[in-house]
């Protein structure tokens, strides 16, 4: 007899029922030990969290200085005043960077719970999880709660933790509660962290169940760009993170064979995981496009699940004659509920224009309704002509009509030069709009302060039907996770630093200028060899553009966990494979046992990985929780130029010594190193000052020589090429003469003796005094004195 | 007619228009006080972003480097200051104010830190966050020649148009 969870009655006992919460395995022998911290509380990692700040210091950056979190206020904390409460501006920016990682993980998790009850429901609490070829399925999850998943139930109590946490660290939000902008940092690096772990129990529990690539190097590819898109046929936007109701949707159109007939298309996440589940699915693009699309008329009906979907949505849709399902309840727009109506009522009440949109959480309704409601709802449609945007005589009128008086350019997120387009596209050229077309995060806030009523973003998108019709892509379906054996043949090049290093491009759209950026960001370091991976809609923006044979860069790079490719994980909460890449990397080459073992694996990360994340366009408050949880995992982290409102920063001061030393494992003495990585979360100006920046970040101590040289070289030659300078701190992390780049030895020698006072043997082209110090490849760099050999516990 | 009189404190609006940080706000000043305001900095620091190698403003950059005014090139600037043989620092401007606010910090020249900053040709939103790390937790005087108007610095410019920001700079480099 095989014993599953779950409750069962016995025949013949009445009233008896057995409940079965967890049946533990009797092989003992196969677990590794537990660490020292399973499901930590808020404290237990606090040591760990004060190890990076005491080195990586926040900066903040009040993007507000007032405080109005009670009714004492508003209380100015202008110059790190106190309020009323006596909590000062330091600690109030703390707190407001906490609350917003806490939003983020809540969002992530509430994600993950609403799927994990859902899934539950549908493919029972004994699924198993399947995510590739892994021994380690869940890495996150056994680092942090110390348990090894086999199937979805085993996540609930997962979830429950992290539920607890969010709580808990919601609560000290509270006033009369904390005030130590430190201890505010170290709570925000918890709920970093448990945002990952929410992260990765959403992402697991649908690859498992949903059937989407696992681990597949090779995932499918799926179109991308508004240019893609047969208007002709019926259109059916699905737009939001949650996949759930979509998925009786397809399932729905593969049965009545209907993917030919009605064109499915996604923005922003849940986009994604349409087509890991199905790429007959189109994008139509990222984040940024959800109010472009929606204004130019094409959508014929609309879903929408959670986050990242417009506030605005009724307002827009309702003008436009566009239907919206709502089915998702943390999303439902004072909508009526009819998810127990009959399905040829509702759509006679949405066609007809009677209600502008229903709440629907009876999914297999959904999958019937969608399908025979767009069908229903393109004639009408398109009989009516229905669009937001102008006609060419009504553009060429709205644009004579704008006095340059500037106020759409003082509203505009970007500062775009919004008049000056306007003005060029009155005499007849629109290449100004088509420009700004791209650069341009649609988010309709010029039209509010336009004192003439230009419907401006209207405007835009008509100027630049050129440019959109051109819009065709191609992003390689998320993967999920890097697979076990994939680790095992990478694992040692990264480590050494023979592969430089991992790029992971995430995040919004919210780029300072244009989503190319990303693009050209990701060819330049794959290019280099270093391993790029991506998510969410940046993963969807770098599909956007194609070099000149017309390939973009998912189909001229493989997909595998190798140098020089480029890996999309999937979806927001696919992020989780990022960071669980690192852990993973831990437990497979440098055979960490990672169980219940956070701060040791994320010493490891820290002093041994060369990754970096970059937010670009990063502007949700997701973004920052998935950040702030790379930072307490020892991933530094870069923002765009927008990053800064966050109001808080992780960095280093190279010049302060004190900051950078570190313990050799093997014996505990103590060794001043250079300064690497950096910073833990900085922002940059424009890509030219990225560049650099990201080559610098990938530096370890743990580093060996051609790995120094290799990511030495990086660094140098992009701080050429972008900022035409060899950096003024390259020598710093140069240890002997086998650190340098073979190409420049000779020249770079030179500099160090001429420049910096290095004594130089020219003969043997050896350096003889110098450095901060030598390499040793013993070295065993760690932060945490415990760790070391003979430390008392 | 007479030429109109150059007015550096009109339209002072913050240009993000609700960036409005709280009760301490810049005070619009004309050029001739900005010039003023910054001769008599003992330490001062002139930061250029990105845009200050726009023609134009880089020659004012040369011109503040000439009278003896250390220059920390932020962004991308330093590629175009070099070309232009302006003698400049490279540094990320969010690093920058974290070693400006320690008390630490001995500055580029290793003679202790800055009294002054002078901010000029920087992406608007990105300057304007971090004048506010500044402003809030040190007693750095703040001053932004830049075009458009910075609630965050002490003193600025408001709102100007291409053509009067540059005379609003000659009128700057005078008062040097």
């Amino acid at each position: 007899m095989v014993i599953k969870k779950g409750k069962f009655t016995i025949d013949g006992l009445e009233n008896v029922q057995i409940n079965i919460n967890k049946v533990t395995s009797s092989d003992e022998e196969k677990e590794e030990p537990q660490g020292p911290t399973p499901a930590p509380e808020i404290h237990k990692l606090r040591d760990w969290d004060m190890r990076l700040l005491k080195r990586y210091q926040p900066v903040y950056s009040p993007i507000c200085d007032m405080c109005c979190y009670c009714t004492y206020g508003k209380c100015d904390l202008t110059g790190n005043k106190e309020g009323a409460c006596g909590i000062n501006m330091e600690a109030q920016q703390a707190r407001e960077a906490m609350l917003r990682t806490l939003t983020g993980a809540a969002a992530h998790a509430g994600h993950g719970r609403h799927l994990l009850n859902h899934l539950i429901k549908r493919f029972g609490a004994d699924y198993p999880i399947d995510v590739g070829p892994s021994n380690i399925k869940a890495p996150l999850t056994q680092t942090i709660m110390g348990i090894e998943p086999e199937t979805i139930g085993d996540f609930v109590p997962v979830l429950d933790y992290v539920e607890e946490q969010i709580t808990q660290l919601l609560a000290t939000t509270h006033i009369g509660q904390e005030g130590s902008a430190i201890d505010f940092e170290s709570k925000a690096l918890h709920a970093g962290m448990v945002d990952h772990l929410g992260m990765e129990v959403s992402d697991i529990i649908q690859i498992s169940c949903l059937d989407m690539p696992k681990s597949q190097a090779d995932a499918p590819l799926a179109d991308i760009g508004m240019g893609l898109i047969d208007s002709s046929k019926p259109v059916l936007v699905c737009i939001g993170h949650n996949v759930a109701a979509v998925t009786y949707i397809m399932d729905y159109m593969e049965e009545h064979d209907l993917f030919d007939k009605i064109e499915l298309v996604g923005i922003c996440c849940t986009a994604h995981d349409m087509t890991r589940v199905n790429p007959k699915a189109k994008i139509v693009g990222s984040l940024s496009k959800q109010l472009k699309y929606i204004r130019s008329g094409i959508p014929d009906l609309i879903i929408v699940d959670e986050q990242c979907i417009r506030a605005d949505m009724m307002q827009e849709t309702s003008k436009l004659h566009i239907p919206v399902i709502a089915t998702n309840d943390k999303v439902m727009y004072g909508l009526p509920d009819r998810s127990n109506d009959d399905i040829d009522d509702i759509i006679s009440d949405l066609a007809s224009g009677d209600q502008p949109g229903v709440v629907m959480f009876d999914y297999e309704k959904v999958g019937e309704l969608a399908p025979k409601l767009v069908m229903k709802m393109a004639p009408i449609r398109k009989e009516e002509g229905i669009t937001a945007l102008p006609s060419d005589d009504e553009f060429k009128k709205l644009a004579s009509s704008c006095t340059q008086c500037g106020a759409c350019v003082i509203s505009c997120p970007q500062g775009l030069e919004i008049d000056i387009a306007m003005e060029a596209a009155a005499g007849g050229d629109l290449t100004l709009f088509e420009e700004l077309h791209d650069k341009c995060i649609g988010c309709g806030r010029c039209e509010f302060e336009c004192p003439k009523d230009i419907p401006i973003l209207n405007v835009i998108e008509k100027a630049a039907q050129k440019v959109i019709r051109e819009e065709k892509g191609k992003v390689r379906t998320g993967r999920g996770q890097v697979g076990d054996p994939e680790i095992r043949e990478e694992g040692v090049n990264l480590v050494l630093g023979t592969t430089p290093g991992i790029v992971a491009i995430i995040g919004c759209p919210n780029y300072p200028d244009g989503s190319r950026d990303v693009y050209e960001i990701a060819e330049e370091m794959l290019q280099r060899s270093y391993i790029v991976v991506t998510s969410g809609c940046s993963a969807m923006d770098i599909g956007m553009f194609k070099d000149d044979e017309g390939k973009t860069l998912y189909e001229r790079y493989g997909g595998g966990f190798l140098k020089g490719n480029l890996l999309n994980t999937g979806s927001c909460v696919s992020n989780a494979h990022i960071t669980a890449t690192t852990i993973k990397v831990a437990a497979i080459f440098a055979r960490r046992d990672i169980s219940g073992n956070f701060e040791e694996i994320a010493d490891y990360v820290m002093n041994r990985i060369g990754a970096v994340g970059l937010a670009w366009g990063g502007f949700t408050q997701k973004a920052l929780s998935i950040g702030t949880g790379c930072n307490r995992l020892g991933i530094p982290v870069v923002l765009g130029p927008h990053g800064p409102k966050y109001r808080r920063a992780y960095l280093g001061k190279p010049y302060d010594k004190d900051k950078w030393n570190l313990l050799d494992a093997r014996d505990g003495s103590v060794h001043n190193v250079e300064p690497a990585p950096e910073h833990l979360l900085i922002s940059a100006e424009n890509k030219a000052e990225l560049m650099p920046l990201l080559a610098k970040l990938c530096f370890r101590p743990g580093d060996n020589n051609l790995g120094r040289m290799i990511k030495l070289t990086h660094y140098i030659e992009l701080s050429e090429k972008y900022l035409g300078v060899l950096p003024d701190d390259w020598h710093i992390y140069v240890r002997s003469e086998a650190d340098l780049p073979l190409a420049k030895r000779e020249e770079l020698l030179k500099i160090l003796e001429e420049e910096h006072g290095w004594k130089i043997d020219w003969d043997k082209k050896k350096i003889l005094e110098g450095p901060a110090r030598k390499v040793d490849v013993s070295f065993q760099p760690t932060n945490v004195p415990r760790l070391c050999k003979g430390a008392v516990e | 007619m007479a030429a109109k009189e150059l007015d550096t404190t009109k339209n002072a609006v913050p240009f993000d228009r609700a960036n409005i940080p709280g009760p301490k706000m810049a005070k619009a000043v004309k050029a001739e006080v900005a010039g003023k305001f910054i001769s008599k900095a003992k330490r001062p620091l002139l930061i250029v972003g990105t845009a200050a190698g726009d023609d134009g403003v880089i020659e004012i950059v040369r011109s503040m480097a000439g009278k003896g005014i250390p220059v920390a090139a932020t962004g991308s600037s330093l590629k175009r200051l070099k070309e232009e043989g302006i003698d400049a620092t490279y540094v990320n401007l969010h690093a920058l104010v974290s070693y400006l606010k320690d008390p630490d910090w001995n500055g580029f020249d290793g003679k202790g830190g800055y009294d002054t900053t002078i901010f000029l040709g920087h992406t608007y939103y990105y300057a304007s966050q971090l004048m506010s790390t500044l402003k809030n937790f040190t007693k750095i005087k703040i001053i932004s020649i830049d075009r458009h108007y910075h609630p965050n610095a002490q003193q600025s410019f408001g709102n100007l148009k291409p053509e009067d920001f540059i005379k609003a700079l000659d009128v700057v480099v005078a008062q040097l």
